[in-house]
């Protein structure tokens, strides 16, 4: 029963690690922003070149979006869009699945 | 992974670029091939790339106390080769440019070569390496999609330490120094990165193991295999 259950056990407890980890980072260390690692990386370019992170402008004019919360609406729409082409590709599988088992038992 | 719009100089984007055109007119062609050939690869295409939207949505904090996204590269890359892999990324990635600011039109193309292009043919690599091992499927699904993941963001620190080599080291000094941002950051994503889509990849087998037969990702007596233990 365990054995066959090995993946999703293994998994909870990756999340639940990863969880445990980020409270005690976050509690620990000092400094600590969680900004994303694009802009950190950033800031060393403008370490390595000598040059302030505001000089580097868009070479090609891009819209940004005006706050977080636009921001955050949406990447939830990407994850959202991403969610239904799974949900429904495994719905599918699913109906495929128990269709396919009636017409055999019909037989 | 994003290099950040206006933070490439622009020879260097035209070199990235150069590089990841061929690449995506290459998956069009391949995609295209697929989906005439075997509809029933439609839906399959639908949840590996469904996944690349979704991971790479989820920013995540990290040890080094900065945030990273997974990639959810590895399974697409597995099921489909890298080249297919390159058009589903530059999609997420366009649609991100455009709408996010993460990363822009003119480092577009760098973006594509870390995440498309390099992250799925190091995963795509293991996997065929491992495929025909008695290794178990589900461990290496777990490691090509976790080193998929790793190596985008070393391709990343690759690309940034091309164009801005330290003043004493060059080249190689300053790739060590954007590893330390970008890939131990990105060590524990990969972990779990690989073992949930080790399990999305044990839902597959369980609901359709004939399409992955029949594209031979992995033989029958692979999946009858890992059927029966899991």
């Amino acid at each position: 029963m365990a054995k066959s259950y090995i993946l999703e056990i293994l998994a909870v407890v990756a999340i639940l690690a990863f969880c445990g980890v980020f409270l005690f980072t976050s509690s620990t260390l000092k400094g600590a922003e969680f900004a994303g690692s694009d802009n950190v990386g950033s800031g060393m370019i403008a370490e390595l070149s000598g040059k302030p992170v505001e000089s580097f402008a868009p070479l090609i004019p891009q819209w940004e979006p005006p706050s977080g919360e636009v921001e955050s609406c949406l990447f939830a729409l990407q994850s959202a869009i991403g969610g239904i082409c799974v949900g429904g590709v495994f719905g599918y599988w699913l109906g495929q699945k128990k269709s396919m088992s009636e017409t055999k038992a019909n037989q | 992974m994003h290099i950040m719009e206006g933070f490439l100089p622009w020879q260097w984007c035209i070199v990235w670029w150069l590089i990841a055109l061929p690449c995506l007119a290459f998956g069009v062609w391949r995609l295209k091939k697929i989906i005439d050939a075997d509809r029933e690869a439609l839906p399959l295409l639908g949840v590996t790339g469904g996944f690349i939207f979704i991971l790479s949505s989820l920013k995540l904090p990290s040890v080094t106390g900065s945030c990273s996204h997974p990639t959810g590269t590895g399974l697409s890359a597995i099921c489909f080769g890298p080249w297919i892999t390159s058009v589903i990324c530059g999609i997420v990635l366009l649609f991100q440019a455009l709408f996010l600011a993460h990363g822009g039109l003119s480092v577009l193309g760098a973006n594509i070569v870390s995440m498309g292009i390099v992250g799925p043919l190091v995963g795509y690599a293991i996997y065929r390496l491992l495929k025909d091992t008695s290794v178990n499927i589900y461990l290496t699904v777990f490691l090509a999609t976790a080193l998929a993941d790793m190596f985008t963001y070393v391709t990343t620190s690759l690309e940034l330490a091309l164009a801005y080599p330290a003043e004493v080291g060059g080249v190689a000094s300053s790739f060590v120094l954007f590893l330390a941002i970008f890939a131990i950051t990105q060590v524990p994503l990969a972990i779990v990165e690989g073992i949930v889509l080790a399990l999305v990849f044990k839902y597959i087998v369980a609901l359709k193991p004939d399409i992955l037969i029949r594209m031979k990702i992995f033989s029958e007596k692979q999946i009858n295999e890992a059927r029966g233990e899991a």
